[in-house]
């Protein structure tokens, strides 16, 4: 084997441009053996374009929400989020193997019914990813780094929407069809593969809605103010407020539509309707259009705003 | 070809125009973009990279328009931009992988090349710090490590000397000067100092009231029809007597102390002047041929 011959030391009398040494060879192959030299290089090989920079800017920011290769404290709520989502249906897939099978069809809740049980957890990271994606970026700038990219504005926010949407996917579909798969395979699942696959496909479904109308929420209120906490108040106070005020209105004026109003409980009354279950209750008078209505005019009323905003975003650089 | 390409570049800003007929050519090497503060330099920097359209006017970047092919001239090109406020959290190696991988460099690739480039502005030991607990002085650094890891033709760099001390900011024009000779990386360098730009561009754009003052190989502003300087090692008496004569001969002279400062033609007043010395009999400590300096220019523009 040979060995390139090392570099010689710097001559003492040139002025030091503060660089290292340009590298020389690439490599020197003698055999087997390949020693790569170390230093920047031009690059000839392929790129990914635009569609690469929007898979990369969503990935970079689900690891950003969910504080990884981040200090222990940015994990914390994340990990919180997840363990309240995917706690419950570990549970009542555990009591389902545990318990004799007529128990058990008493205990375990149904698909729909499942919601109740994950909403703290879908609240709090509709609060907390998009405030954290938009509004971090341009507090420190970043926007302005990534709009010097081959990203644009809209390609900016495509990768910002799907990064949110991802993240919410996570505690809206995955709890669902953990349960669906673990209670498959614990046996207490649907009976053969068309109700299996009908079953996944609601469940699917309901996770979009609830994210889809979340979301653009979540991505709305983060557009339209700089600050994190501000933002996270404001959805929280959205929700909760269109909750105060759609079930205030419709039992005073006696108009159970104006439930629908209700972004706390919209989603989850949309959820049964998906999965043909029983409504709570106070939804069993609500119509399906208006809800519908409402779901889809929010979702889109939502992405038009963080639209708008962004459009007309002066970028500081 | 010029890798920028600007004919009356108009913006408005409401009832604003932040740039009236802005021309310019941008050449290969390091190129000084230069004016003062709310000159509109920013403004076109972001015109070049197309996040503004142009009101009025052309611009073609490395052969592009940037309103139709904004994407493809940004994949090609590296910006530092001014503020310092990067996200404090993130390890800086993370940070320029990042921006190499949105400029279309695959994973692995971005990774490797992000250390090098860090390595390259001598953040190598550096490189897993937090940037928020960093100086100045190496946030500036890996500014411009995330403008080349993905190996641009050519960079932007924003006041990449801001917030420096006086070696610092020789380190990083040194820096500078180092990649885009050893890389054959083209440079766009805005700043308002108009000595940094001097120290290590090879062209120049001046605006200022939103057009072009001065723009131009560096070399040629400064030699174009500036004249000869003579420093004599005589009396004062002695200089003044040479500058008379050379008025007299119709050479137009200013003098300062030892110093006669020669307008005109650089090939006929050289001689002329030389040959009035020589017949004087005067001692010289210093002849050569005036060179501009980018105040002169930009001071003579302004009027």
């Amino acid at each position: 084997m040979t060995l390139t011959p090392p570099t010689p030391p710097p001559d003492p009398d040139e002025p030091s441009s503060g660089v290292p040494p340009a590298p020389t060879a690439v490599a020197v192959d003698t055999g087997d053996a390949r020693i790569h030299d170390r230093g920047y290089r031009r690059y000839d090989g392929e790129r990914t374009g635009v569609g690469g920079a929007i898979r990369t800017l969503a990935v970079h920011s689900m690891r950003r929400a969910l504080g990884l290769r981040r200090s222990a404290r940015h994990k914390i709520l994340p990990v919180m989020v997840v363990v309240f989502a995917y706690l419950p249906g570990t549970a009542f897939v555990g009591a389902a193997a545990l318990l004799p099978d007529e128990f058990a069809e008493e205990f375990l809740p149904s698909y729909a019914d499942y919601y109740g049980f994950i909403i703290a957890a879908i609240f709090l990271f509709t609060a907390f990813v998009a405030p954290e994606l938009l509004c971090t970026d341009r507090r420190t700038g970043m926007l302005g780094v990534y709009l010097a990219s081959p990203l644009d504005r809209r390609t900016y926010l495509a990768g910002k929407g799907l990064a949110t949407a991802g993240i919410l996917a996570l505690v809206t579909i995955g709890p669902p069809l953990l349960l669906l798969i673990a209670l498959s395979l614990e046996g207490s699942g649907p009976d053969g593969w068309g109700a299996g696959l009908e079953l996944l496909w609601r469940i699917v479904a309901s996770g979009l809605v609830v994210t889809g109308i979340y979301t653009a929420i979540s991505l709305a209120v983060s557009a339209t103010t700089d600050r994190k906490g501000a933002a996270m108040a404001s959805i929280v106070g959205i929700i909760v407020g269109s909750g105060v005020v759609g079930v205030t209105l419709a039992e005073t004026l006696d108009r159970p539509n104006l439930r629908v109003i209700s972004l706390l409980g919209l989603p989850q009354a949309l959820v049964h309707r998906i999965h043909d279950e029983d409504p709570p209750p106070e939804w069993v008078d609500v119509a399906t259009t208006p809800m519908v209505l409402v779901a889809v005019g929010v979702t889109v009323v939502g992405l038009a705003w963080t639209w708008d905003r962004y459009r007309r975003l002066t970028v500081r650089r | 070809m010029s890798l920028i390409t600007g004919r009356g570049i108009v913006k408005r800003y409401g009832s604003f125009t932040a740039l009236d007929g802005v021309d310019l050519d941008i050449d290969h090497g390091i190129t000084g973009l230069l004016g003062a503060n709310g000159a509109g330099k920013t403004t076109l920097l972001g015109m070049i990279l197309g996040l503004h359209p142009v009101d009025e006017g052309t611009i073609t970047v490395l052969g592009h328009d940037p309103r139709t092919a904004g994407p493809e001239i940004r994949t090609r090109l590296g910006y530092a931009p001014e503020h310092h406020t990067l996200p404090p959290d993130v390890a800086a190696v993370d940070f320029v992988t990042h921006v190499a991988e949105l400029h279309g460099l695959p994973g692995p690739e971005a990774a490797t090349r992000s250390s090098d480039a860090l390595w390259l502005v001598g953040l190598a030991e550096e490189r897993f710090r937090p940037m928020g607990t960093m100086s100045t002085g190496q946030r500036q650094r890996v500014k411009l490590a995330q403008a080349i890891a993905h190996d641009p033709r050519l960079i932007m760099l924003d006041e990449p000397t801001d917030g420096l001390d006086p070696v610092q900011r020789d380190e990083m024009l040194r820096l500078i000067r180092s990649v885009s000779e050893r890389y054959q990386i083209d440079v766009v360098l805005s700043s308002h100092l108009l000595g940094e730009v001097e120290q290590i561009c090879d062209g120049v754009v001046i605006i200022g009231e939103g057009r072009t003052l001065v723009q131009g190989r560096l070399d040629d502003l400064r030699a174009g029809g500036a004249g000869v300087v003579v420093e004599l090692d005589e009396p004062i008496d002695a200089v003044e007597t040479l500058a008379r004569r050379l008025d007299a001969i119709g050479v137009p002279t200013t003098t300062d102390g030892r110093t006669i400062v020669v307008t005109g033609d650089d090939d006929v007043v050289f001689d002329r002047v030389r040959d009035e010395v020589a017949a004087a009999g005067l001692a010289v400590a210093r002849l050569h041929r005036r060179r501009l300096s980018l105040e002169d220019l930009f001071l003579d523009r302004l009027g």
